[in-house]
């Protein structure tokens, strides 16, 4: 009986995936293909300053969000990203990523990091000078003169700015191939007197994202982060403006060398990373705003604690780096060990289990690279899961063969204690015991299945490699929910019920999910109290339903890896069962 | 029950109307490890329940017996 409820549910499951397969209008491949390919060309025009003011006929919505007009830029060229830099204060503040969408359609805009305060969401990197003894300094109006027309991988751009008082400053900034500028801040003294300055830089958001918010248990690592000392210090938006406020607009500030800090997004990192290996103060600052910009400034600064002096006829020099673009998690790896950059892992989210959850993201990484999606990556790894355990489920084999053995004696307690299942359960056990055998693994293995599941959230809900991440079919992005949704009738309704009630929005996976769920519930016994018997009977609709808010990779992980345990024990319990008949029946006649 | 204790009991109380269903798992013991912790809890306390449920909770393998194991000093046989 309860094998034909099991076949049935995944019959069930297999013939929805099918007729929904069938019916769910998809996107033809090559068109999609094609849609990237205009995007990508439409949004990097060769050789076009952003500032410029852009032709009226590209209405590509493609195209990114509006560059800021009528200030002087230099263009920015490098394979992953573009942008520019405004002489105008030196700042870079506009930095768009070649490689990333801002949602899974193709024709969707570039992710754009860095945006000039005129913009939007404004962010952006901002480097100077602080000095004592009357000597004028840079500021943020200064119009900085630049010594080429591009900035671009093997190309340097000098910007240069004479205070007239006999000091020249420099910023020589150059970028890699992938998200990393190079800054070399110099000060040349022309005067008669030594000069002392402070170098400084800075990340400046004047708004504060509206999504920044965790996942489920978790709180977001959105904010201000750092390095300090080696350890990993993190503000996010709300606490940064109280801190700031009670501490005259300091959130928090510390001493160090070797260290990072920036300002953190899910996804992407605007981060300072001081070179030269002198005492720095980081700190983390909010200055109240109004009007357009109410949310106010999210600072993340470095300063050197001591100047760096200038003798007449000298140049004081400091180095350092900044980073703007996507955590893409061996790219993080490499630049900490080349640049030699404390813990700039820790910039992406791997949760408290990070020694565990690292490993699984590179093994998924490495499966992806084998099989080419990350979706059959996941199920690869959970075969590989079950391969590591096999040496348990074998002496669980073994196991099984003495039960035909002992099934008589099973058999009897069955009969004797049928009316007091509690009894029952512990007499059966008292037979394995002396026996020595057991049909079931225990509590110890199961258990670690838990801290497993969590690192696959984290990877699935945290790292930029899911991101987008397609699968077959309606999924097109394993780390946000299943899009289809039950109460529209799976889109044959036409209206959205979330947009009435958020909460109204079941997937198919969940969907299918439930359905193993129930399925392995009936290859177990239920338990014997009757209003947890009624709660367990609840629980594959609840999860269902909490499932499905959640990352649709995990949801798959979930399904594949309830239909191999559920296969695994169903064979067990059938070969048990044939085993048991046979051997049962013959001591009857006798 | 102390404070400590209540929330400990709650804790596996939840476990047992949520995970455990989802695990899928069955105990090698009698009583399974989620009722023992909870039986050990009230009649031991939390630090020495907890210390006794973690202690079955490890033996609870492949390479154990299994079998009746009731909570010690709870007066049942």
């Amino acid at each position: 009986m309860d094998n034909k409820r099991l076949i049935l549910a995944m019959v069930l499951s297999v013939a929805i995936l099918a007729v929904f397969q069938w019916v769910m209008p998809h996107p033809k491949p090559h068109q999609t293909a094609k849609q990237v390919e205009a995007s990508s060309t439409t949004a990097t025009p060769p050789g076009q300053v952003p500032g410029a003011v852009q032709d009226a006929s590209g209405t590509n919505p493609a195209a990114i969000a509006q560059a800021p007009q009528a200030d002087v830029r230099i263009p920015i060229d490098a394979p992953r990203v573009h942008g520019s830099i405004n002489l105008v204060g030196g700042r870079l503040d506009d930095l768009v990523l070649k490689d990333y969408h801002e949602t899974v359609k193709a024709d969707s805009p570039l992710v754009r990091v860095l945006e000039p305060g005129s913009e939007k969401q404004p962010n952006f990197i901002q480097f100077g000078w602080s000095a004592a003894g009357g000597v004028a300094v840079p500021d943020s109006r200064t119009v900085w003169k630049a010594d080429g027309d591009a900035l671009s991988p093997g190309h340097p751009l000098t910007l240069s700015w004479d205070n007239g008082a006999g000091v020249v400053f420099r910023i020589i900034y150059s970028i890699d191939d992938n998200y990393m500028f190079g800054v070399d801040q110099q000060v040349d003294n022309h005067t008669a007197a030594p000069i002392s300055v402070f170098p400084w830089s800075r990340v400046s958001r004047l708004y504060a994202p509206v999504d920044a918010s965790g996942g489920f248990l978790v709180g977001g690592d959105e904010g201000a982060i750092g390095i300090f000392d080696g350890r990993l210090q993190q503000k996010d938006y709300k606490s940064l403006v109280k801190d700031a406020d009670a501490h005259g607009g300091v959130a928090f500030s510390a001493g160090d060398t070797g260290g990072w800090a920036g300002i953190n997004d899910k996804y992407w990192l605007t981060a300072l990373l001081p070179d030269s290996p002198v005492p720095m103060t980081g700190s983390f600052r909010h200055i109240d705003g109004e009007g357009e910009h109410a949310a106010g400034t999210y600072q993340v600064d470095f300063t050197t604690q001591s100047p760096l002096s200038a003798a007449p006829g000298a140049t004081a020099r400091f180095l350092s780096h900044a980073f703007a673009g996507a955590k893409e998690v061996h790219l993080l790896d490499t630049y900490q060990s080349q640049l030699h950059v404390a813990d700039f892992w820790k910039a992406v989210d791997f949760g408290w289990f990070a020694f565990l959850t690292r490993p699984i993201f590179f093994v998924l990484d490495w499966l992806n690279t084998v099989f080419g999606n990350f979706g059959l990556a996941l199920m690869g790894f959970t075969l590989i899961v079950k391969a590591l355990f096999f040496p348990l489920a074998n002496k669980q084999f073994r196991s099984m063969s003495k039960m035909k053995l002992i099934a008589p004696k099973v058999a009897a307690v069955r009969e004797r204690f049928k009316d007091d299942p509690a009894r029952q359960q512990q007499e059966m056990l008292q037979v394995y015991r002396t026996e020595k055998i057991n049909p079931v693994s225990g509590c110890l293995p199961m258990l670690v299945q838990i801290p497993v599941f969590w690192c696959l959230y984290k990877v699935l809900y945290g790292t930029i490699e899911m991101r987008h991440a397609p699968f077959f079919g309606w999924i097109h992005d394993l780390s946000a929910p299943d899009p289809t949704n039950l109460f529209n009738l799976f889109g044959l309704l036409p209206f959205d019920p979330t947009h009435y009630v958020a909460a109204l929005h079941i997937g198919v996976w969940p969907i299918i999910l439930g359905g193993t769920m129930f399925a392995m519930q009936r290859l177990n016994p239920p338990p014997p109290d009757p209003m947890q018997a009624r709660i367990f009977m609840l629980m594959p609709v609840i999860f269902a339903y909490f499932m499905a808010a959640q990352p649709a990779g995990l949801v798959i992980y979930y399904c594949w890896n309830n239909l191999l345990t559920a296969v695994q024990q169903w064979f067990i319990q059938k070969r048990v069962a044939g085993e048991g008949k046979t051997v049962q029946s013959a001591p009857a006649k006798g | 029950m102390t404070p400590l204790a209540r929330m400990l009991d709650g804790a596996v109380l939840v476990y047992q109307w949520t995970l455990s269903p989802l695990l899928g798992g069955r105990c090698r013991f009698h009583p399974s490890c989620s009722c023992y912790a909870r039986e050990a809890i009230a009649a031991h306390g939390a630090i020495r329940g907890a210390g006794l449920a973690g202690w079955r909770i490890l033996r609870c393998n492949p390479w154990c017996d299994g079998g009746y194991d009731p909570v010690p000093g709870t007066g049942r046989d």
